[in-house]
């Protein structure tokens, strides 16, 4: 009984103490207004907003010697994730130099709740700024800080992922970044353009992908007000993406797969089954292009994390008030296309269109 | 980078600092480590709707508060949805005659269509800025505390339940289930009572873990199951351990969550070595393989046999 007493006693203190800690972590203005009341959510909104622009002007006033240290949280591993967090290490790196930048670069392994776990980790150290890569590490960060500067990139759409009202290009919190939104109604356009006889378009992606839902949507508005009939074909992870890639082909004249993360790990599976079908697809970014697809209006991801990089080091140098900063978008797109696909299926793009190079 | 330049990096301080984190995500995930205990260890059936019904919990909580609900109320109806998660793998399990495991692995997948509906979409916000949430990532200190007395109400609950004649009824129906049938126990109503019992749980720890990272996502349940199983076997291994035969359930159960904040330090522990994160769920599973193995090898090299062989083959011959 008196080891049970002593056991009782010592985790209570360690609770305490951990308690404790909890509170000398954060910078003031957020423990007041995490201990005033769990929930008075205007309390916090506006001591947030107030320690947002006041962090800014202190990392301002650093000199060029200082050593930033920055956060990067990515969800996992994938290609276009890891192009976009290269990026924006160049950048950093080129802007601030080698020296200046410390980067902890952590991978969630498509785990969201290590996202959060990550960016614990982060506040704690009391990092200058967060790299969030796609939506819950951008959310899991947005959680656990109201005061360190969060710069997003490969997020689709802002106002989504952080249940924003009112979003008019900023997002008056903490947090800027960059967009991965293809241009959809680009890409829309280019559709109509080669397929002009289609009458139905089968979308195709995951069902457990926000931001393809998203694009799945704008798309067939902008289609569906051509007269032209959409119809979603969703799978839930790789193991259908054969029988619901049938069934697609097989009901619609042209295919859409929109950036998707899911598509871009079977592209293999899709190509085999729509190249026989001989069903074109369009695609939205690059990488499900070059596997399966027939021509995309892509989006360099390497580019919106190089830019991420950029608005980085104007929050962390030169005291830009990150709550006003606009979301960016890609800066430059491509119109490209699938030369043994096309060839194959017997399609002739137009002249203003780049080959996408074998690798 | 060199060894020295490698320990220079690493600051103890910051380790400190983590801690709070990490205890107040196990404290959370203490919760399903919980429900799991009830399946895995009372009930002994082997229930992965836990993978599923984690998701529900925080698919329901997210949309009610959206939708206006205060976030207590919200939990309780995350509550209530999980608890029907596990009546359904009970009943397929029970009324139909599906094995338990895959009874309960249909409940799993067929929840990833529910969840899906509840939230409309994959993946959604609920802002700590905007919402009055139980708990948030953004106070560790509060959530700790509210995380201290959902667990310590949660145990006592458990004590008081199973120390009655139905929560002895569910220990039979888990210890020797024909034992249980023979004195007159209705051994499918005890699987059903326990399945939902477990599973509310998971679902509360779902709805608390969805409001402390501010999103619910279709994916937050994946190996759900893995962390809920690891949390009870390190609980009970040092539970065995410290207690030794002075064991008593409710500490038992104290022991669960205690399993699974000292995963979460773990995991804290790891990132902040700067351990490759993509080895994390290798790192995990040694861990936890640790655990597992130690009492077994413990026993062993105390049994006759190897007390035998220690003391010389050739003494008996």
């Amino acid at each position: 009984m008196k080891k049970l007493i002593c056991l009782i006693l010592a985790l209570t203190m360690l609770a305490a103490l951990c308690a404790c800690a909890g509170k000398t972590e954060s910078s003031p203005s957020v423990q007041s207004a995490g201990s005033a009341a769990a929930g008075s959510s205007s309390a916090a909104a506006s001591a947030s907003a107030a320690s947002g622009s006041s962090s800014a002007a202190a990392s301002a006033s650093g000199a060029s010697s200082t050593v930033y240290h920055i956060g990067i949280c990515q969800l996992v591993q994938h290609v276009a994730l890891d192009a976009a967090t290269k990026g924006f290490k160049e950048a950093l790196t080129k802007l601030l130099g080698a020296d200046n930048v410390v980067f902890d670069e952590q991978n969630a392994q498509g785990d969201s709740a290590t996202c959060a776990t990550i960016c614990n980790q982060f506040v704690a150290d009391n990092d200058d700024l967060i790299l969030a890569n796609a939506t819950p590490a951008l959310q899991a960060a947005a959680s656990a800080t109201g005061t360190i500067p969060i710069i997003g990139t490969s997020i689709t759409d802002y106002a989504t992922a952080l249940n924003l009202d009112n979003y008019n290009g900023t997002t008056g919190l903490n947090i800027s970044g960059t967009s991965d939104l293809a241009p959809l109604k680009d890409q829309a356009a280019m559709l109509e353009e080669l397929f002009p006889d289609a009458k139905t378009v089968g979308i195709l992606f995951c069902s457990a992908e926000p931001n393809s839902y998203y694009q799945a949507s704008v798309i067939e508005g902008i289609l569906g007000g051509d007269g032209i009939t959409c119809k979603e074909y969703t799978f839930t992870d790789s193991n259908d993406v054969a029988s619901v890639t049938t069934t697609a082909c097989a009901e619609s004249d042209v295919l859409y797969i929109p950036t998707d993360n899911t598509a871009a790990s079977n592209t293999e599976v899709i190509k085999n089954i729509a190249v026989p079908a001989k069903k074109a697809i369009i695609c939205g970014e690059e990488g499900i292009c070059s596997g399966c697809g027939v021509a995309t209006l892509s989006i360099n991801y390497y580019d919106i994390g190089y830019t991420a990089g950029e608005m980085a080091y104007d929050v962390l140098t030169k005291g830009a008030d990150i709550a006003a900063m606009p979301i960016e978008f890609a800066p430059k797109v491509t119109k490209e296309y699938n030369a043994d696909i096309c060839q194959t299926l017997g399609i002739t793009v137009p002249s203003d269109y780049t080959a996408i190079a074998a690798n | 980078m060199g060894i020295a330049e490698y320990f220079a990096s690493l600051n103890f301080m910051t380790l400190l600092k983590v801690v709070p984190g990490n205890v107040a995500q196990g404290l959370v995930w203490g919760i399903l480590a919980l429900g799991v205990f009830i399946t895995y260890k009372i009930l002994d059936f082997a229930d992965l709707t836990v993978d599923g019904s984690f998701a529900t919990g925080g698919a329901v909580t997210v949309m009610l508060i959206l939708a206006g609900v205060p976030a207590p109320l919200a939990l309780l109806a995350a509550v209530l949805a999980g608890c029907l998660a596990g009546l359904v793998t009970g009943l397929l399990h029970t009324a139909l005659g599906i094995p338990g495991i895959l009874a309960s692995i249909l409940t799993q997948i067929a929840l990833f269509s529910v969840n899906l509906n509840i939230m409309g979409k994959a993946n959604q916000a609920v802002s700590v800025d905007k919402y009055a949430l139980v708990l948030s990532s953004r106070s560790n200190s509060t959530a700790i505390l509210i995380g201290l007395v959902f667990v310590a109400v949660i145990i006592g609950l458990l004590y008081w339940y199973f120390g009655t004649e139905q929560g002895c009824a569910i220990r039979a129906t888990g210890c020797t289930p024909s034992m249980a049938k023979a004195q007159g126990i209705n051994i499918s109503s005890m699987k059903l009572l326990a399945l939902s019992l477990s599973n509310g749980l998971v679902a509360l720890s779902g709805g608390l873990t969805a409001q402390y990272q501010g999103f619910s996502d279709i994916n937050m349940g994946r190996g759900a199951i893995v962390i809920g199983l690891a949390a009870v076997i390190i609980g009970d291994v040092l539970h065995s351990a410290i207690m030794r035969k002075k064991q008593n359930f409710g500490v038992r159960l104290a022991f669960v969550v205690l399993g699974s904040i000292i995963y979460y330090l773990v995991i804290g522990i790891v990132l902040w070595l700067k351990m490759p994160t993509n080895d994390m769920k290798l790192f995990t599973a040694i861990i936890v393989a640790i655990f597992l193995a130690v009492p077994y090898l413990k026993e062993r090299s105390r049994s006759s046999f190897a007390r035998a062989a220690k003391n010389g083959g050739g003494h008996n011959a």
